[in-house]
């Protein structure tokens, strides 16, 4: 058994699975898969073809890419939008004689030539757009149907003008630079492709009539309710389609002047082949114009690759027309999975071993033996509030709390009956401290660190962090602001619970159990931000010490406290005061009599612990049981306990059944009180501190008498 | 091979054995304030067997027999030396129990004082459930062979299937194995001839009679079956002692966390099934059971719960009585009619509650109409 922990331990230690579900949550995700596939077929046909990378060759392959790259980036905007273009392989065809013959023979000038035949190929287009844009018909129906009426159309074309195209030529130097024209070993035709992918991923991504196509192909009738025109924006891809279509194909009429009747066969098919395997979704909404680069460069290596290695044509066709299939297939799965995948694999449990559990049995003579003194204490605000997980005062005794519903509550001293929200900052307000001019700071829950000054203004004085080196998610940016204290220089340490996890699911960290929090200090001295110390234990509650120099911090899945100097001789160390608690400490306040409160959020139990201990367990857990079904701390009983500057327990004060308050997550003590506040709670609780010096207050043991 | 297959299989897919679905409480187990509303007729500290003889009742808790009078107030009948764990009645109205040391012992009539701790050669170890057959034929239910029945969590953790049922004929001793193999049988109730046997760690009741191998007639339950009575206008009350749990079912699967759990941390402790509702924070939580605003939700997933159907004479689930997870009237062991009303025992409530009967029996009588 111990061989097997440790090796556990190492395992664990080693092997960052977090990784793979922070991964798995990118959006860039998505294009892995043709980046994969384009590597696999890279690496296939090197081995397989001598030469394969040769300059001879990729020139050539260079050339057509430029014209697939035309084609394939109208192609993208028409799935974008949820629709098909099966049309395309006719259009091509069409524009190609009518280059042919406007271009070639009628000798029309490029200037006007180009532009024409675009038109061409966008009044096929349109015709689709009407169609399937205006009369809503389906759009792979009508497609397909005009891709044989085209056809029709051009092998009547050729039999009408054939013989005249043949015998046309056109001197301009720029046709022929459009035929074999290269600008630094670069082809003509992958110039104007690269432009026009450039400026198509600028008008997708950036462009408000791109925003309109993902929004249709994303949700049609969400687009239509807020008001886009769906219809036209629907038929407008079509044309943009058919145009450039059209400008591919007078490329295709320069290079080659040929019009016979295979011209653009099949090409539907190898396009649409190329879009689905860059990762552009068959269903519209999802993908970008890099992927359709992608997926076109792939089609392009296999094509070329097969016919060089002697595949017969019917052979070719029969592998493009496979690996339409996977990725059709791939892009199936992988829309309708992902997220069952990264829900899956998110929550990444490694090994933690805590000590032996302290005994808490009544009589047990522990240190933290149960006991009833919370039973019946006094509440405040009962039924009222929802989840004040942090309480404080001000020097007019007047009592501050925060909310789930986004405030900072105020009650009235001194019987604290009457309430007011005091702010209303958004988040849910955690830590709570007052600094030296009685301006009230906040962590917020999913928003960072507030200020509120006494005259309500309230401001937001840190939402991120400097980024760590080597983090897969964003982690400067902070989810889960926890607690806070101030130093004697206004220097204000802040804990953040997890950067793994939103705020409404805190708890699955516990399924972790590894350092997924850190302590961040804003200074005011130049208004920024930086991570002191990383990968805590759900770090929680801070208290500074009396000394200025050092704060105590709680780690609430390391059941541990921690000192850790901040200035001073000692600067930088780090020592465990407690290193075994009974359960899981949330904040930390300084008492009357020098000592500190802590309050345990939630209390552990034996068979929690002896998981935590078994990674592989909790993972199968999270993947095979329901959400609500999985095994967690024992949160619904909490105490209070009294701890010295060494780490002695001095006082331990429960609510056994957590009838009033079944969670702790703070303390207060205020003239001879002591205030209980837990972050699922209905009410405040007051409970009347024996032999507590009467006068003494939080305030003016941080910062003195005020006047 | 293939069964090696087979379970990588189920495994990878989360089918077969290797679900841990749990049926859900609908249709005649619908949820309802059925057993917290209960009349409380007697609390007891561990009330565990019910059965009615001539007006009368009578239920075990601990080491005694008790008879339930008019009010409040209980009668002790006969003390023994362990915890009884098994109550019959014959109809001339003599007792027999089985004990926590594995004994079961007749009292009065013509067999006073017979004990048996032995079944086909092996020590009895765990008497279930007891039934009558006329006054010299009893059918004990051997819950398992390894383990008393205070065990029952080990048991049902391991998810063993030792268990037996066995006639004793009492005028010789004789005894005849009727079937083996059994989840922890505990529960036995005569239908038509045959004997019907709740299987408990199988969720299932199954018929026994007539050779052959048991016939399942009730499969796929929400909860642990324990004790099986008939009811008076046909069909049968069924006690459900503890709820299924995915987690639980989730943590049966896992051999290593289970031998472990099991091995070192305290019974009462454990992520298992339990009879009395959990108050100490040492047992480990569900997602789904944190309080929020000082409340802990009815419809929490739970280790423990009260459960009582009305079963017809087809062993068709038709209503039910319920005590959800923020109740107190929780593992109920068995049941019995008495007059208009069903008598219950909840051992984790420490509780002995009667309701009323007649709604339940018109449902039957309604369905029975319309076949």
């Amino acid at each position: 058994m111990a061989a097997s922990d440790t090796w556990t331990r190492w395992r664990y230690r080693y092997v960052p699975d977090h990784i793979i579900g922070e991964v798995l949550a990118k959006n860039w995700i998505d294009t892995l898969i043709p980046v994969v596939f384009l590597a696999g077929v890279l690496t296939f046909f090197s081995i397989e073809l001598p030469g394969f990378l040769s300059g001879s060759n990729l020139t050539d392959i260079a050339q057509i890419y430029g014209e697939y790259l035309i084609i394939i980036v109208g192609i993208t905007f028409v799935m974008m939008a949820g629709g098909i273009d099966l049309t395309v392989g006719s259009t091509f065809a069409f524009c190609n004689l009518a280059a042919l013959l406007v271009i070639n023979t009628m000798e029309v000038n490029l200037a006007l030539g180009i532009p024409a035949v675009m038109l061409m190929g966008g009044a096929i287009g349109l015709v689709n757009g009407l169609l399937i844009g205006y009369l809503g018909m389906r759009a792979f129906l009508t497609t397909l149907v005009m891709l044989i009426i085209v056809r029709a159309l051009v092998d009547q074309g050729l039999l009408d003008y054939g013989q005249t195209v043949m015998s046309g030529f056109n001197p301009s130097a720029a046709w022929e630079f459009m035929a074999i024209g290269h600008v630094y070993g670069i082809p003509a035709s992958l110039i104007v492709g690269g432009v026009v992918a450039l400026v198509g991923h600028i008008v997708l991504t950036r462009m408000r009539f791109g925003w309109h196509v993902m929004a249709v192909g994303g949700s049609r009738r969400s687009a239509y309710n807020a008001g886009i025109h769906v219809k036209r924006t629907v038929c407008a891809t079509y044309v943009l389609s058919g145009m450039l279509t059209g400008l591919a194909a007078t490329f295709y009429a320069a290079r080659l002047s040929s019009a016979g009747t295979d011209v653009g066969k099949g090409l539907e098919v190898t396009m649409l082949t190329a879009a689905v395997l860059g990762g552009i979704s068959l269903g519209g909404g999802r993908g970008s114009i890099v992927k359709a680069m992608l997926g076109a460069i792939i089609v392009l290596l296999v094509q070329n690759s097969l016919i060089r290695m002697g595949l017969s044509s019917g052979a070719s066709s029969l592998v493009l027309g496979a690996i339409l299939l996977l990725a059709v297939a791939i892009d199936v799965r992988w829309v309708k999975n992902r997220h069952k995948v990264l829900a899956r694999t998110y929550v990444s449990p490694t090994y933690f071993k805590l000590p032996p559990l302290p005994d808490t049995a009544e009589g047990s003579g522990s240190d933290y033996a149960l006991n009833d003194r919370l039973r019946g204490v006094e509440a405040i605000g009962l039924g009222e509030l929802d989840g004040p997980e942090d309480v404080i005062f001000d020097d007019e005794d007047d009592l501050y709390c925060g909310g789930r519903h986004g405030d900072i509550i105020r009650f009235s001293a001194p019987d604290y009956a009457r309430w007011e929200v005091f702010v209303h900052i958004g988040g849910h307000p955690l830590g709570m401290a007052f600094d030296r001019e009685g301006n009230l700071y906040s962590c917020v829950g999913g928003m960072g660190l507030f200020r509120i000054a006494p005259d309500r203004t309230v401001t937001k004085l840190s939402d991120e962090t400097n980024r760590s080196l080597l983090s897969v998610v964003d982690d400067s940016r902070l989810r889960l602001a926890d607690d806070l204290d101030i130093a004697p220089d206004g220097r204000v340490f802040f804990s953040e619970a997890t950067i793994r996890y939103e705020m409404y699911d805190w708890m699955v960290d516990a399924l972790e159990a590894r350092g997924n929090g850190r302590i961040i200090c804003w200074d005011p001295k130049d208004n920024s931000s930086r991570t002191v110390l990383p990968s805590l234990q759900l770090p929680n509650g801070i208290c500074v010490e009396p000394n200025g120099q050092s704060l105590l911090f709680a780690e609430t899945w390391g059941c541990r406290i921690t000192r850790w100097w901040f200035d001073g001789p000692n600067k930088g160390r780090k020592e465990v005061i407690i290193d075994n608690l009974p359960g899981y400490p949330d904040n930390i306040n300084r008492a009357s009599d020098g000592n500190f409160w802590c309050a345990l959020c939630g209390m552990r139990s034996p068979v929690f612990d002896l998981a935590l201990t078994m990674p592989s367990f909790r993972r199968r857990m999270v993947q095979k049981v329901a959400r609500d079904e999985w095994l967690y701390p024992n949160m619904n009983t909490g105490c209070v306990i009294k701890f010295d500057a060494d780490g002695n327990i001095l006082d331990v004060l429960w609510d056994l059944g957590g009838e009033a308050h079944p969670m702790i997550t703070s303390i207060r003590e205020h003239k001879g009180w002591l205030y209980l506040g837990g972050i699922y709670n209905n009410r405040i609780g007051r409970y009347r501190i024996p032999d507590a010096d009467p006068q003494w207050t939080s305030n003016a043991d941080y910062w003195g008498k005020r006047s | 091979m293939i069964a090696a297959a087979r379970r990588a299989w189920e495994n990878f897919r989360g089918v077969g054995d290797a679900a841990v679905t749990v049926p859900p409480l609908d249709g005649a187990l619908r949820p309802n304030p059925g057993l917290e509303e209960a009349r409380l007729v007697a609390s007891l500290e561990a009330p565990d067997c019910i059965v009615v003889h001539d007006g009368a009742a009578y239920v075990t808790s601990g080491t005694e027999l008790l008879r339930l009078g008019e009010g409040s107030g209980t009668d002790t009948v006969a003390g023994f030396e362990s915890a009884v764990t098994a109550l019959a009645v014959s109809p001339a109205g003599h007792f027999a129990v089985g004990l926590e040391n594995g004994t079961v012992a007749v009292t009065g009539g013509r067999h006073n004082g017979r004990r048996i701790d032995r079944l086909g050669g092996a020590p009895l170890m765990c008497a279930t459930a007891l039934m009558f057959e006329g006054e010299d034929a009893l059918v004990v239910a051997q819950g398992s062979l390894h383990r008393p029945p205070s065990q029952w969590k080990h048991d049902l953790m391991e998810r063993r299937a030792d268990g037996a049922v066995w006639r004793v004929h009492l005028k010789d001793g004789r005894a005849d194995k009727l079937a083996g193999d059994l989840a922890w049988p505990c529960g036995l109730a005569a239908a038509n001839g045959a004997i019907a046997v709740s299987e408990s760690w199988k969720h299932r009741i199954v018929a026994i009679g007539g050779g052959g191998r048991p016939r399942v007639v009730l499969w796929d339950l929400p909860g642990y079956p324990a004790r099986l009575t008939q009811a008076s206008a046909g069909g049968f009350w069924l006690a459900v002692f503890a709820p299924r749990n995915q987690l639980i079912e989730f943590v049966q699967r896992e051999p290593v966390f289970l031998g472990r759990m099991m091995a070192e941390v305290d019974p009462d402790w454990w992520a298992a099934p339990s009879l009395t509702p959990s108050d100490t924070f040492l047992v480990p939580l569900q997602g789904g059971a944190q309080k929020h605003l000082g409340m802990l939700k009815p419809w929490s997933p739970t280790f423990s719960y009260g459960l009582v159907v009305r079963l017809d004479g087809n062993f068709r689930a038709v209503s039910s009585l319920h005590s959800r997870a923020d109740g107190r009237r929780h593992g109920v062991t068995a049941c019995a009619e008495l007059g208009e009303e069903v008598l219950i025992a909840s051992r984790g409530g420490g509780a002995i509650l009667a309701a009323p009967v007649e709604a339940a029996h018109s449902v039957v009588r309604a369905m029975e109409a319309a076949q």
